[in-house]
């Protein structure tokens, strides 16, 4: 098959065992981004399927060619692998046209040419050519790196952070150019990212890993947000409120209604994770599940607010929520609140023993 | 226009959507027959995508989720046979792959009217079989090639 394929990749520095027996399939013009914790061997990785890391265990084949395996080693550059990797900067002293032509060493001068200006106008930047990077914006001199990475026509591309240090705005809109590229080129992509938002909004597959270097789940962006396998998983998308209680009926009772735990024992002590999108504020408290609370604080974030707030009934009265609402919440009008929750984003698992 | 990518100099339009390639092979040859029809039935899904037949989809896509079961239990009974130490693992993780199943049998009920169910479909399946299926298989591959080749000669 056509794309990158590794199978039961473990690595380790010295006598710390970082990557567990990794397993993942990317076909060709799919992207595939792993998520995971500071230190968890995203970069590693990366490098054993770039061939700068020397493969310990299990093997990496790109369309078809073993490129490493325990008595393969295929160096780095005869692997046709475009990188963007955060300290992979552009060549200081040459210009942006260098930069991207520097890796068509095989082509004739004029092919060369052709296909670097081709791969400039891919990304919008022909008429930056002449310019060295330190006259370029940030987002800017990523788009070059991108071209610069496609220009050799490469089998498999390799984007570690690569957005990390541009600020919001630049950030988003480098990531719509960059995947628009990457999706025409047709090219087979893994990308690293610490940023699961960045993650939904880029992949066609995420592979979230765990600190243990293993792979705790794989699936759409939409998988790994309603789906959640692991309470790990689900608190990735930002803070969670929490109910405990205890299994009856195969549900727990709340002061948001009876919330079914599917899959969890009677008598189970669970958590109730309830993402704060998951929570939705009503002005009148007509709806089933509508329990009604006092507003502690709201906080605007530009297109969404958080509110705080406390619970009055029930069983869980006296406690703290956050919700997310779309748009700003008036708090200064005073009227009563009611919050309810959506089942969708309600997410069970059992308490820690 | 920009070219896509050369693969391996031949024209993209003779490849089937996905094959099982010798990286993804168990060698196993009950196992990797298995594997095989589960590829005819994703590239008869993408044809009938390709040739605007998307309809078809509904009926197709059940294929694949009851073949895909019988061949986990098929699996699994091999596993269990030569006493895997993780087969109980792996039935876990075959149990864990329902939901998958739901949603690409959910995108098959829409992919007639919206190309992108269509396309998300075609796309799901490739990552489900590739990804989630054989890639979690090829663990098994050394301990089971080893057992088969000794218990297959008594
Ligand atoms: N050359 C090295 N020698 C020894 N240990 C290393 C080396 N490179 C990385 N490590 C360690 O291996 C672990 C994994 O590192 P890696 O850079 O792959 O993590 P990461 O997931 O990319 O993290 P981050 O999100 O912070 O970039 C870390 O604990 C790191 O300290
Ligand atoms: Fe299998
Ligand atoms: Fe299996
Ligand atoms: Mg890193």
């Amino acid at each position: 098959m056509q794309g990158l394929h590794m199978v039961g990749v473990r690595h380790a520095y010295g006598r710390t065992q970082v990557l567990n027996d990794i397993s993942l399939t990317v076909p060709a013009g799919e992207l595939v981004c792993l998520l995971g914790p500071s230190g968890c061997g995203k970069t590693t990785l990366l490098r054993i399927a770039a061939g700068m890391e020397r493969l310990q265990g299990g093997s990496v084949t790109i369309d078809e060619q073993v490129v490493a395996a325990p008595n393969v080693q295929v160096p780095p550059e005869e692997r046709q692998i475009g990188f963007m990797f955060q300290d992979y900067a552009l060549f200081p002293h040459l210009s942006v046209f260098d930069n991207v032509a520097f890796g068509l060493f095989r082509l004739d001068q004029g092919a060369a040419r052709t296909r670097a200006m081709e791969v400039l106008e891919q990304v919008g930047m022909t008429h930056h050519a002449d310019k060295h990077p330190h006259l370029l914006s940030g987002g800017q001199q990523q788009r070059v790196a991108l071209a610069r990475a496609l220009a050799p026509k490469p089998r498999l591309v390799l984007l570690d952070e690569p957005f990390a240090g541009l600020d919001t705005n630049m950030r988003a809109r480098v990531r719509q150019q960059t995947l628009s590229v990457l999706k025409q080129t047709n090219v087979a992509t893994l990308m690293v990212t610490h940023d699961p938002r960045e993650a939904m909004f880029m992949a066609d597959r995420i592979k979230v890993m765990g600190e243990n270097g293993q792979i705790l789940q794989s699936g759409r962006p939409e998988d790994i947000y309603y789906n959640p396998v692991e309470e790990y998983v689900a608190r990735l998308f930002g803070p969670m409120n929490m109910i405990k209680g205890t299994v009856r009926n195969g549900a727990l009772e709340t002061s948001f209604g009876v919330l079914s735990v599917n899959g969890q024992d009677d008598g189970a002590a669970v958590r109730l994770l309830i993402r704060p999108e998951g929570i939705n504020l009503s002005s009148n408290g007509d709806q089933p599940g509508d329990t009604p609370v006092e507003v502690i604080s709201a906080h605007l974030l530009g297109d969404s607010s958080i509110v705080r707030i406390r619970i009055r009934d029930g069983i869980n009265s006296g406690a703290e929520f956050q919700a997310r609402i779309p748009g700003a919440f008036d708090l200064m009008g005073g009227g009563r609140t009611w919050a309810r929750v959506d089942p969708a984003h309600v997410f069970p698992y059992p308490q820690e023993q | 226009m920009f070219s896509p990518i050369l693969k391996n100099n031949k024209p993209t339009e003779s490849f089937d959507m996905v094959e099982i390639t010798q990286s993804f092979k168990i060698e196993v040859e009950a196992i990797d027959a298995d594997h095989r029809r589960l590829v005819e039935i994703i590239n008869e899904i993408t044809d009938a995508i390709d040739d605007g037949r998307a309809e078809e989809c509904v009926a197709l896509v059940p294929n694949f989720v009851e073949f895909s079961q019988q061949h986990f239990e098929r699996e699994e009974a091999l596993l269990t046979k030569h006493a895997y130490p993780l087969a109980e693992k792996h039935r876990q993780h075959h149990v864990g792959l329902t939901d998958k199943m739901k949603t690409i049998q959910a995108l098959s009920e829409r992919a007639a009217h919206s190309q992108p169910a269509a396309d998300a479909l075609r796309k799901e399946l490739v990552f489900i079989l590739m990804d989630d299926v054989i890639n979690e298989d090829l663990a098994f591959k050394s301990f089971l090639v080893k057992a088969e080749a000794e218990g297959g000669a008594g």
